[in-house]
């Protein structure tokens, strides 16, 4: 949609007013995030004051998150499963989207069709299950129980999208190159893939999102400190008994949420395009 | 700062845990089937000293007495119900746990029968608490050890409640409702939790509940008996107390909310356990000097309060169980276990009458309706026996939504009607 | 070129080849295929596929936690279809699902088309506005339990300020009001995957068109509706139904601010089973309480997919 030039105030109208708007509903709680790790227990639970000002600020939060917990091991584990089972996800996502847009072959339609299915099978249906199925492997308060089992969620999302983008691509580079005698797997490697990189950094973004905020297997399948990650770490540590740690709670919102955040401004650009040239198209 | 045990199974846990016992070795009997490492499962608890207390003084303790380790396993708060259901599912897990509520009951038949041991326990220490029965016997025999009770009683504001000329905490229910009707309108209104927490809602509603002469089922475990006049009466004062004197968003409280209310000096009186006060002792100084704890009041058919019951079982999975037994019987001596009561200030409350007047119920006072409430504690469902109707129908959340939905403007006859469909199709037999 | 390719094809091979080659095989269109998608068709058999099929199992039984399962059939069903608090959770699930589905559709395409234009700062403002998609869903809700506190609520504070109402109305107490909070946390989070899915997709829609409906003499809201919308249909049915299956099962937003309450005004068919097969101890029922949520969902979708085939012209 181009902007037309009526001047400033159809541009304030159609852009600077609902932007600003969107950014508030989006940012506010972000600020009360801010402010709330930021502000003394004193002024936190007083509401004779203003609630949204901070009046002696301090970092007393942020130094006891980091000293005092073990939001440093959550971290480094929420990092560590989001990235193992995003590898996972993509690495299957392809096998199964490459030949299902790329070739054809009997069957196809019921894989199509079992793919999709698997996403209608929500979480809280299969968590007592496969609660039983970690317990019986053994596999429990280990990182391994997540790293198998986020990948279900992801999967199917990232088969879809890389599907979707895999259509598009033109075929005259692999016809090419089979005529040259590549196999298909090296048709595959070497040719087709390493053109869809939009299409792996837009599922990779996704699918990693998705698996540094699940909740509920990891509330399941992890009940000791060391192995938590960040989402169950923090509730369960920084709440105790009855009393929530707020300072410390927000304070690990932000540090939980900042770095990733910026990491995406690099890459939005590129999930934008992965989408547009993939999944989007009718 | 934590060590990153990365990928930690519960057997690596064991091997560590084994290798530290190694040294032990030196006193040891040198029998092969000798026991050198126990593992206690635990949840963290809110006071850190008590934690702290076990494992840096009780466990070098039993080691140098007997050259077994203790491995003192925490888990996260929230979680031991869900760790405790694994190690009964899978056949593999710790030694010796906490337990909670009727704990020992959903996973009766994968604990030991340790009647022996709590006989000679509750003989040594001037006898056990009736209703610490109530949370451990299941089927005539001990499945745990009672340990201590996290109770509920009311907090108070002395200073608000004195504004408005009551100077000693209500003692009826009436009473009660009156004060409260003064501290709304002087913009102090009263904080009881009638959501979906555990503690707080179930602190005041049951004792409500009883002391009115209702109760959800007979002894017998059959007879669904809710729909009576008696609790029809509770219903009644319930929502009238609601309008009357507590703040709305009561409704949709979890535990948290009434601690948040109270630092932020909110509410003007709350169902808790110790953790207001020792919460704002360390962190609100002003606010603690006027924070009271008094008794539940008392209505037509008595006084109650709710029976928090945390004990320790052993799985009789774990091939230490005698063991484990005689860790249980050194602990639960007054020798170790008054010590340990008390790094904990009196949070847990002890079920043996020897602590009656122990030195941990006068460093603070006011902790001491905690001690009077164990005399007419119970738990959620009493008087049905433990078992897992009970279990579900607090899950089910029956009473606290039967109060809860008359405050927002049900009928009396409704949400009765209500409660009882609900617990007849829970107590179904079979 | 091509000519030097097509006769070393056409050359007959040197040496003599065995009847069968296994290279050959796997390079056959069904067979590469084939052994392509068997490992992740495996995997998710085995830990969907088998697991679901264990649960509708367990749904049949009566299967307290850490005792043996009896099968009773059909028996918790016919429990849960008894059960007042069941039907409540059910209404609930579906008013979440489709209040929290209808807002965040059009908030989404509104941030899209404002999104869409080209101004300073724009990839920053994109990212900043994904915020609420990416810090830990448990963590923002935590700090919306602060902000729905009506004593702490800025909409509570200018209400008393301004002598409108004291105290305030009271967020997650009031059970109409919980759950119209709640349906306002699931948009806010949310909103920026629709938003930013949807921008991809008018970032698909060629200039052209526009400026042919411009010549046309459409207006600004025709070129909307009658280029924009057709074309970013199958866009909006997508990410609605991707939307709609996380909305339809969520868990943790209620799990942290309500538990449920008040009386259940806020209680989700996720909640509940995870309520009455963990704390109740009732793997059986609780497993019947969350297979429920199967058959009004593959309706849902199913709709949505028969009202896009309609549309596909």
């Amino acid at each position: 949609m181009t902007v037309e030039k009526k001047g400033w105030r159809t541009r304030t109208l159609k852009l600077w007013l609902p932007l600003g708007f969107f950014m508030i509903f989006n940012l506010f709680p972000f600020y009360w995030m801010t402010i709330t790790s930021l502000k003394p227990n004193s002024e936190l639970y007083s509401r004779k004051i203003m609630p949204l000002v901070v009046y002696h600020p301090t970092l007393k939060h942020f130094v006891d998150l980091l000293t005092e917990t073990s939001f440093l091991t959550w971290t480094y584990n929420t990092m560590l499963v989001a990235l193992v089972s995003t590898a996972i996800s993509l690495i299957f996502g392809v096998m199964l989207a490459y030949p299902l847009a790329r070739m054809r072959f009997a069957g196809a339609a019921l894989i199509s069709f079992a793919v999709a299915a698997t996403y209608l099978v929500p979480q809280p249906l299969l968590f007592i299950p496969l609660a039983d199925i970690i317990n019986r492997l053994g596999l429990g308060d280990t990182l391994t129980s997540v790293i198998l089992t986020y990948p279900t969620l992801l999967v199917p999302f990232c088969a879809w999208l890389l599907m979707g983008y895999f259509k598009s691509v033109p075929h005259e580079l692999e016809d090419a190159a089979r005529i040259d005698g590549a196999t298909r797997l090296q048709t595959m490697f070497r040719v087709f893939l390493p053109l869809c990189t939009p299409g792996f950094i837009s599922a990779g973004i996704f699918a990693f999102t998705l698996a540094q905020n699940e909740f509920l297997y990891a509330l399941i399948f992890l009940t000791k400190t060391d192995v938590r990650t960040v989402p169950v770490g923090a509730i369960a540590e920084l709440v105790r008994g009855d009393v929530f740690y707020w300072g410390q709670l927000m304070a690990a919102a932000l540090l939980g949420s900042i770095p990733v955040a910026i990491i995406y401004s690099f890459f939005v650009e590129h999930y934008v395009a992965g989408l547009t040239s993939g999944g989007v198209k009718a | 700062m934590a060590n990153i045990m990365r990928a930690a199974s519960r057997r690596d846990v064991l091997k560590i845990a084994g290798l530290g016992g190694a040294g032990a070795l030196l006193g040891a009997n040198a029998g092969r089937a000798a026991t050198k490492n126990l593992t206690f499962m635990h949840e963290s608890s809110f006071i850190q000293t008590y934690d702290d207390f076990f494992k840096k003084t009780l466990v070098p303790e039993y080691q140098k007495a007997t050259g077994i380790a203790v491995d003192y396993q925490l888990i996260s708060v929230g979680s031991l119900q869900t760790r405790m259901a694994t190690a009964a599912e899978t056949g593999n897990g710790p030694d010796m746990t906490l337990a909670f509520f009727n704990w020992p009951f959903l996973f009766d038949e994968k604990l030991a029968d340790v009647s022996d041991i709590a006989d000679g326990i509750g003989k040594k220490n001037g006898g056990w608490y009736d209703s610490a029965k109530e949370a451990v016997v299941v089927n005539g025999k001990w499945k745990a050890i009672p340990f201590g009770n996290v109770g509920q009683t009311m907090n108070w504001r002395s200073d608000w409640f004195a504004e408005v000329g009551v100077k000693d905490f209500p003692d009826t229910w009436d009473a009660f409702l009156e004060a409260g009707t003064k501290l709304k309108k002087a913009g102090h209104p009263f904080g009881l939790e009638l959501g979906h927490g555990f503690g707080d809602n179930h602190g005041w509603l049951y004792p409500l509940l009883w002391s009115f002469g209702g109760r959800e089922v007979e002894p017998d475990g059959k007879t669904i008996v809710i729909d009576s006049d008696e609790t029809a009466r509770a219903v009644d004062y319930c929502r009238n107390l609601f309008h009357a004197a507590i703040l709305e968003d009561c409704l949709g409280w979890t535990d948290v909310n009434n601690n948040k209310a109270w630092m932020s000096e909110q509410i003007s009186c709350t169902n808790n356990a110790e953790s207001i006060l020792w919460f704002a002792k360390k962190q609100f100084p002003d606010i603690a000097e006027v924070t009271q704890q008094s008794l539940n009041p008392q209505g037509p058919k008595g006084r109650f309060h709710i029976l928090a019951p945390w004990s320790h079982a052993i799985y009789n999975f774990s091939p230490n169980q005698q063991a484990s037994k005689d860790f249980l019987v050194w602990l639960m001596d007054p020798k170790q276990i008054e010590r340990w009561y008390a790094s904990a200030d009196s949070y847990y409350a002890p079920y043996l009458h020897a602590y009656d007047d122990a030195p941990l119920w006068h460093v603070e006072p006011r902790n001491l309706p905690y001690r009077d409430s164990l005399k007419t504690s119970h738990l959620p469902g009493w008087p049905a026996p433990i078992g897992r109707a009970q279990a579900e129908a607090v899950a089910k959340y029956v009473v606290v939504d039967m109060f809860a939905k008359a405050c927002t403007g049900k009928s009396t006859k409704e949400v009765i009607a209500d409660a009882a469909a609900q617990l007849k199709q829970i107590y179904k037999p079979g | 070129m091509a000519s030097a390719h097509t006769e070393a094809l056409q050359r007959p091979a040197l040496r003599p080849r065995p009847a069968f080659s296994l290279r050959r095989w796997t390079e056959r269109e069904g067979v590469f295929s084939w052994l392509m998608v068997i490992p992740p068709a495996l995997f998710l058999v085995a830990l969907v596929g088998y697991p679901f099929v264990y649960g509708i199992w367990l749904s049949l039984e009566d299967r307290p936690v850490a005792r043996a399962g009896v099968f009773i059939g059909l028996g918790n069903f016919i429990t849960d279809l008894h059960d007042p608090v069941f039907w409540q959770v059910a209404r609930n699930t579906f008013v979440y699902t489709f209040a929290a589905t209808a807002l965040k559709m059009v908030g989404g395409l509104a941030l899209a088309l404002v999104m869409n234009q080209e101004f300073r700062f724009k990839n920053l403002i994109r990212a900043v506005m994904l915020l609420p998609f990416i810090v830990p869903t448990v963590l923002s809700t935590i700090a919306w339990m602060w902000i729905l506190d009506p004593s702490f609520s800025v909409v509570n504070w200018f209400l008393i300020r301004w002598g409108i109402a004291n105290p305030g109305p009271s967020w997650l107490g009031n059970p109409s009001l919980a759950m119209f909070s709640l349906i306002m946390v699931n948009t806010w989070r949310g909103l920026p995957f629709y938003a930013i899915t949807l921008l991809a997709g008018l970032q698909t829609i060629s200039p052209e068109l526009y400026e042919a409906a411009t010549i046309d003499g459409a207006s600004t809201f025709a070129r909307f509706r009658y280029v924009t919308l057709p074309l970013l249909k199958p866009v909006i049915f997508i990410v609605t139904m991707f939307s709609v299956i996380f909305t339809f099962s969520d868990f943790q937003l209620v799990y942290v601010l309500t538990r449920g309450g008040p009386a259940n005004a806020t209680h989700l068919f996720a909640t509940y089973a995870f309520d009455v097969a963990m704390s109740g101890g009732q793997f059986g029922l609780g497993a019947s309480i969350a297979l429920s949520m199967l058959p009004p969902l593959a309706l849902l979708i199913a709709g949505m997919a028969w009202y896009m085939r309609g549309e596909k012209s």
